[in-house]
């Protein structure tokens, strides 16, 4: 019995229970039932994606299985141990999916997650690429005690790597108060070894999404798991068959297998390695997987990881909150003189956290001074951004808003850890210095809590973000001289390419013109190369030789030519972690945007799942656009079809987002009020582009006066 | 289920490209009334049934005698397995010789290095590691005086009066006690040639299973003797090779330069020859000559030498030698010793291609002889290099033809750098470097089912390339790695087997490693006298795995061979505990006897666990060797 025969004889235990899961299901339903995952455009998607199988009714399931039978050839060869261990991943999908059928929901009021949707996928998309996320790892079965299991998956969590967990370690984490859900990147998908199937659906859907790779198409996906997902598993001993079989799929995909498994197992370089000593599990798989973190040493009493961005403080937890609804609270990066400030001085003002009593919402401004020889105040509010990102990273730490807007609650636990005041200035320092060192030589960082001070402080910062809100007012395609491309995304979409101009900022929302401007200066040779507008095609509809040369140069031939400012003549591309997706609705011939939380049916009967999956990786979908919420104000927004008065539905939510800037464009575009009421929404119309067509004639929406798109 | 994406496939060029090349060639060659091997096959077929089966005996001056059954004895009274048996081991001393005395002139390079000199010591570590399994004091040493004490000792194993060679330290224990009992370790390499001559001088040895056991004593002191020091020393002297990017095939040979080919198997002259081709005065005598530059490539296992250390690409194999003169573009063939047909002195009267012998070893009517030493080795180099750009002028155009092939090849894997390779692959928090452990990992977990030493010449017995192609395809594609060295890893290049991008041509399991340890699937291990570091690697093997030599699931192949150094190999490979797989009778159907010692399963192979293999059908011979594979594999519970 060598490693071989127990993946196929896993691949046998797993086969036969999905047989049986199937069988029993048909046998309550009939054949003839829906089959559906709820929000995913993928249909079940190891199935879609490995066998390009669409399966809507409970009876192919049945086909489905056929074919995953066919998979588990059993030749003494790596080639049949690669596909019997995928297919144990499809057969894995189907036991699960099978729970899905009758209901939409069959983990509610248990701990577990089950399956992922395609908001969760493609939520993913930016802090992998980014490196936030620097991987993902699958932890199989029981650890051998609770406090193992507790500081393994700490120490992901603290390396910002994604935890999914399956099996016996997520009572061991429960009963360890492990706070767990998709937010905190710990997510507990289910108790048996089939719930691998929702993890698997979840690699191949970034395949989809962000790799534009076909149904069907396996090699594809062989290669795009094994190039670009940084997955790895932890499997604990006594490993079964049944678990090989899931490592020999995992395997296949190019993700190794960590286990403390001693008997009756092979060493396979890079791919399975045994590890006995579990203590060491992290830095052994990390190194397999060829993950390197990035870490910054921060010298505060709490740990400091994006794994923590998720976290949630409740009141009660709550020792102190700045509130700056209520109290003059501000946050704020200036320029100074480098003989104006010293390096790593941290100034507090006012009494520190300890003087007040627990529970106090106190008054609290930082202002981080900074200075560099090729420092510009452009950059200003693109690392003051950043601050949002950096304090959520700091554990039991939360923060909201920006500017004068800010709230920010520090848990009674971190401040029994000894966090106080000055650690926000810690990590200021400590961030700026390694994210923009490139343009900041030195740092100092002033914090205060006297309210009084802090009136003088806040009318202060009011001024600087008035003067930067006037320059990005006049700030607009036509008044700079140069666009940026963005390719970030590459490493996993790899023909996508952003242009980023100042109206139109990346599809993700995350990279605005400042942004890349800034990126070029601090990194010359990254993913922000100057495109410059020198040869314009034709500047109303967003067209520029250009434009095409650098679409073309670092799509590497993909794409040939971008417009700008249409949505039909060759759209912008996506990588798949757009914000909202964009798609004409033929009836009234207008667009219906859909952001990505919106979990409903647009009148174009699709959901946004379905809508992104028509687009995304990189490849151009007349039709079909994604982009970034503040895009969609923009005079630029559809400008060669109209521009925005072809908006004729969006949910609720997102027009509350948009709302004041898109009316003030439609009233300079078109000379309308209150634009915003004209467009549709979940609550007057769902699936149903009659009453759409009822809802805008009533309106009387300029869309109706305008030319056919088609 | 089509695993592999079809973007990425390799594309080889295959065999039949090669061939139409090569008549485009020929037309060239009959314009100029050339000769061509493929002629003279034609005049030398059908050829001598005797001495085919090796039944003819002219050993002494009463016959020649042969061997029919009206006749079964010589006139001595000796029969045809005494025949048989001595022609082989007469054969075998024929090769080990040459093999030694290729290494004996590395070790009088050695001798002669000196700071600043023509020679010098490229990797002094691996001298000091040589010293230190030899028992040699480094410490405080100059390493020039190391070198010259390394090659008196190394000398001295050629001649030594008493003991065994002190490379075979280097083998596993159980192969050490296995040539014991067989009483065939090898004493002095020279004492080992002799006495294979003596045995088969008239009266004296006609009993086959002594003259066997003394065809793989005298393989043995080629392959873990003379050889070995060829190797280590060239590194030595030249610097231990490390994967570095080349091309092959006639393609390399460039149009507008002065093409100048080194062909033949000593280091020496073409390290120097390499060395002038760069010198700017050279270089600018070819600019005024009216060529763009001066391009060296290779012919033969002095491409694989020059490949493997400067990346000089190689222009083909022993049966391509004609062709590079054939281009009409060859301002010089410079070549050394072995394998150079006398064929090229004529050849190159046809076209203005100068043709230089350098070596006393090799002395052919029709070349210029520039007699290379070790003394004066820059000023002759410098001298060829000047003969043959000054030759550029004489080309004539109209005979030019430079068939558009060429492939890329990752060459110079040696046993160190192998290692290197393999660390990548290794877990800093589980794993040592250093060893062949992810490689016997691999294979004990059944990703790769084993490994193929893909070895030898061409013949045109065997469809030039053919063999070596077929089989490396079909082997890589079952999951099996293979190493290669001399004609066979030209072979590999040509096609595109030593190209990274072969990995898709794979089995899963191998293409997995490929990717993971960054190599292609044929590792080139260098040229004919480098097949000892496969002996080192398969002795390194079985240390770190724990099984004996003979239990890996390795076998050794030469489907296409032809010289006498072939045979000596052969001996020592499988006098190593190493199955090896023949695509070319030797020499030996004409007596049963002898065909049961090499090949069957109570002669060789109880002395040395391992045996030959003889089929001559290429599509067999591979499913023996993986049906052999995999047998190893069930023995060891795999």
């Amino acid at each position: 019995m060598g490693l071989f025969d127990r993946v196929f004889r896993g691949s046998d235990e797993m086969y036969a229970k999905a047989e049986q899961s199937v069988d029993e299901i048909i046998a309550k339903v009939g054949p003839d039932a829906p089959m559906n995952m709820p929000n995913t455009g993928y249909f079940l998607a190891c199935n879609y994606a490995y066998l390009g199988r669409k399966i809507t009714k409970v009876g192919e399931l049945k086909e489905a299985l056929a074919d995953v039978r066919s998979m588990m050839t059993k030749e003494q060869r790596t080639r049949d141990v690669f596909l019997s261990g995928i297919g144990t991943a499809i057969a894995a999908e189907i036991i699960e999916a099978c729970k899905y059928v009758e209901t939409e929901t069959p983990y509610e009021g248990t701990l577990y997650h089950g399956h992922l949707t395609d908001a969760e996928v493609r939520e993913l998309g930016v802090p992998l690429v980014t490196g936030d996320i620097p991987g993902f790892v699958v932890i199989i079965d029981e650890a051998p005690s609770d406090e193992e299991a507790a500081a393994l998956i700490k120490g992901y969590q603290s390396r910002g790597i994604f935890v999914f967990l399956i099996g016996g370690i997520i009572e061991q984490a429960a009963r360890m108060k492990i706070g767990m859900g998709f937010p905190v990147r710990v997510v507990p998908v289910g108790e048996d070894i089939w719930a691998v199937g929702h993890v698997i659906s979840l690699v191949v859907r970034a395949a989809m999404i962000f790799g534009a790779i076909q149904p069907g198409d396996f090699a594809g996906f062989q290669d795009y798991t094994f190039h670009r997902i940084r997955a790895f598993v932890n499997a604990f001993a006594p490993l079964r068959d049944i678990t090989v079989a899931c490592g020999g799929g995992a395997i296949a995909m190019g993700f190794p297998v960590i286990t403390n498994e001693t008997e009756n197992i092979w060493r396979v370089p890079k791919s399975l390695i045994v590890q006995p000593n579990t203590q060491e599990f992290i830095e052994t798989s990390l190194e397999a997987r060829d993950i390197k973190i990035k870490v910054t040493k921060i010298d505060i009493p709490v740990a400091f990881s994006s794994a923590f961005e998720g976290e949630i403080i409740r009141r009660p937890d709550m020792q102190i909150e700045v509130d700056g609804s209520r109290l003059d609270c501000c946050e704020l990066v200036c320029t100074k003189e480098a003989s104006e400030i010293e390096d790593h001085k941290i100034i507090l003002e006012g009494p520190d956290f300890d003087e007040f009593p627990v529970g106090t919402k106190i008054s609290m401004c930082y202002i981080a001074e900074v200075a560099g020889k090729n420092m510009q105040s452009d950059f200003e509010p693109v690392m003051e951004r950043k601050i949002h990102n950096y304090f959520n990273c700091i554990e039991s730490v939360y923060h909201t808003g920006q500017r004068d807007m800010i709230r920010i609650r520090v848990s009674k636990s971190a401040f029994e850890a000894g966090f106080r005041a000055r650690h926000f200035g810690e990590v200021l320092y400590a961030k700026l210095m390694s994210d923009f060192g490139a343009v900041v030589d030195k740092c100092q960082v002033r914090i205060c809590t006297i309210p009084e001070k802090n009136a003088e402080y806040r009318a202060l910062a009011n001024k600087t973000y008035d003067a930067r809100d006037a320059r990005l007012a006049s700030l607009t395609d036509e008044s700079v001289d140069v666009f940026y491309t963005c390719i970030l995304c590459q490493s996993f979409s790899p023909s996508h390419v952003c242009i980023v101009t100042p109206e139109r900022l990346g599809l993700c929302g995350a990279v605005s013109w400042l942004d890349a401007k800034a990126t070029n200066e601090l990194e010359p040779d990254g993913p922000c190369q100057i495109v410059p507008k020198d040869r314009p095609i034709d500047e109303d509809l967003g067209t520029y030789e250009d434009v095409d040369e650098a679409v073309n140069k670092y799509s590497h031939g993909a794409l040939e030519h971008v417009t700008l400012y249409s949505i039909m003549q060759d759209p912008m591309t996506s990588c798949g972690c757009f914000e909202c997706i964009c798609g004409i609705e033929p009836m009234s011939n207008g667009v219906c945007i859909v952001n990505r939380e919106h979990t409903g049916i647009t009148p174009m009967g699709m959901s946004f799942s379905e809508l992104a999956s028509m687009t995304g990786g990189g490849v151009q979908t007349p039709g079909f656009m994604g982009h970034g919420k503040h895009f969609i104000s923009s005079k630029k927004f559809l400008k060669a079809e109209g521009g925005v008065g072809r908006i004729v539905w969006m949910p609720a939510a997102l027009k509350e987002t948009v709302r004041t800037r898109l009316d003030a464009t439609a009233k300079d575009l078109y000379g309308i009020d209150n634009f915003t009421d004209m467009i549709a929404d979940e609550t007057v119309v769902e699936g149903d582009p009659e009453a759409l067509m009822n809802f805008l004639t009533e309106k009387n929406h300029p869309v109706l006066s305008m030319e056919p798109l088609m | 289920m089509d695993i592999k994406t079809c973007k990425e496939c390799m594309q080889l060029t295959s065999v039949e490209e090669f061939e139409a090349a090569t008549n485009r060639l020929l037309e060239t060659g009959a314009k100029v009334g050339a000769d061509s091997w493929q002629q003279r096959v034609k005049n030398q077929t059908p050829h001598c049934k005797f001495g085919e089966e090796g039944i003819c005996c002219r050993i002494c001056s009463m016959g020649p005698c042969r061997i029919t059954p009206k006749a079964p004895r010589g006139i001595c009274g000796c029969d045809v397995h005494g025949i048989v048996a001595r022609n082989y081991l007469r054969f075998t001393a024929g090769g080990s010789a040459t093999h030694s005395d290729h290494g004996r002139e590395i070790c009088h390079t050695l001798y002669q290095t000196r700071e600043g000199g023509n020679y010098q010591v490229k990797d002094p570590e691996k001298l000091k590691r040589i010293a230190g399994e030899w028992g040699i004091e480094t410490e405080g040493k100059d390493i020039y005086d190391l070198a010259h004490e390394m090659a008196e000792t190394a000398l001295m194993e050629y001649g030594k009066p008493f003991g065994v060679q002190r490379f075979l330290s280097r083998a596993p224990e159980h192969t050490r006690e296995l040539w014991k009992k067989a009483g065939i370790e090898p004493r002095a390499i020279d004492r080992e040639v002799s006495q294979s001559m003596h045995m088969t001088h008239m009266g004296c040895s006609s009993l086959p299973e002594a003259l066997i056991r003394q065809s793989l004593r005298a393989g043995l002191s080629d392959g873990w003797g003379g050889s070995m020091c060829g190797t280590e020393f060239s590194d030595v002297l030249f610097g231990t090779p490390k994967p570095i990017d080349t091309t092959a095939n006639l393609g390399v040979m460039e149009k507008d330069m002065v093409n100048i080919v080194v062909h033949g198997h000593d280091p020496s002259l073409s390290e120097m020859i390499v060395l002038y081709a760069q010198d700017p005065e050279m270089i600018a005598l070819a600019k005024s000559k009216g060529a763009k530059g001066i391009n060296i490539c290779g012919v033969c296992c002095t491409a694989n030498e020059v490949a493997m250390r400067h990346g000089i690409p190689m222009a083909g194999n022993f049966l391509q030698q004609e062709n590079v003169v054939l281009t009409g573009a060859c301002e010089a063939i410079v070549v050394d010793v072995q394998c150079i047909f006398p064929a090229l002195g004529p050849l190159s009267k046809c076209f203005h291609t100068k043709f230089i012998t350098t070596s006393e070893i090799a002395r052919m009517p029709d070349s210029d002889f520039i007699h290379f030493n070790v003394e004066n080795a820059g000023e002759n180099a410098k001298a060829i290099v000047k003969m043959a750009v000054e030759n550029f002028v004489n080309r004539k155009p109209e005979l030019v033809y430079i068939p558009e092939m060429k492939q890329d090849a990752t060459v110079g894997y040696s046993v160190e750098a192998i290692k290197k390779c393999l660390d990548r692959v290794t877990n800093t928090h589980v794993d040592v470097t250093g060893t062949t452990k992810p490689l016997i990992e691999c294979i004990d977990s059944g990703v790769i089912r084993g490994a193929v030493a893909m070895v030898g010449c061409n013949n045109p017995k065997v469809r030039p390339d053919t063999a070596h192609i077929e089989l490396m395809k079909k082997l890589i594609a079952n999951d099996i790695i293979v190493i290669v060295s001399g004609c066979a890893a030209q072979a590999a290049a040509k096609a595109g087997l030593l190209s990274k991008k072969a990995k898709t041509l794979c089995g899963e399991g191998l293409r997995r490693v490929c990717e993971l340890v960054d190599i292609p699937p044929v590792l080139h291990m260098g040229s004919c006298v480098d097949i000892s570091r496969m002996m080192v690697l398969a002795a390194d093997c079985s240390k770190d795995s724990g099984w004996n030599i003979s239990q890996i699931p390795l076998v050794g192949c030469a489907p296409e061979w032809m010289s006498e150094k072939a045979v000596s190999i052969g001996n020592y490979v499988v006098a190593t505990g190493i199955d090896t797989f023949l695509g070319v009778d030797p020499y030996t159907k004409g007596s049963e006897e002898v065909t049961a010692l090499l090949q069957g399963e109570h002669g060789v192979k109880d002395w040395v666990e391992a045996n030959y293999t003889v089929e001559l059908d290429i599509e067999k011979l591979c499913d023996k060797m993986i049906q052999r594979i995999e047998e190893k594999r069930v023995a060891l519970g795999i």
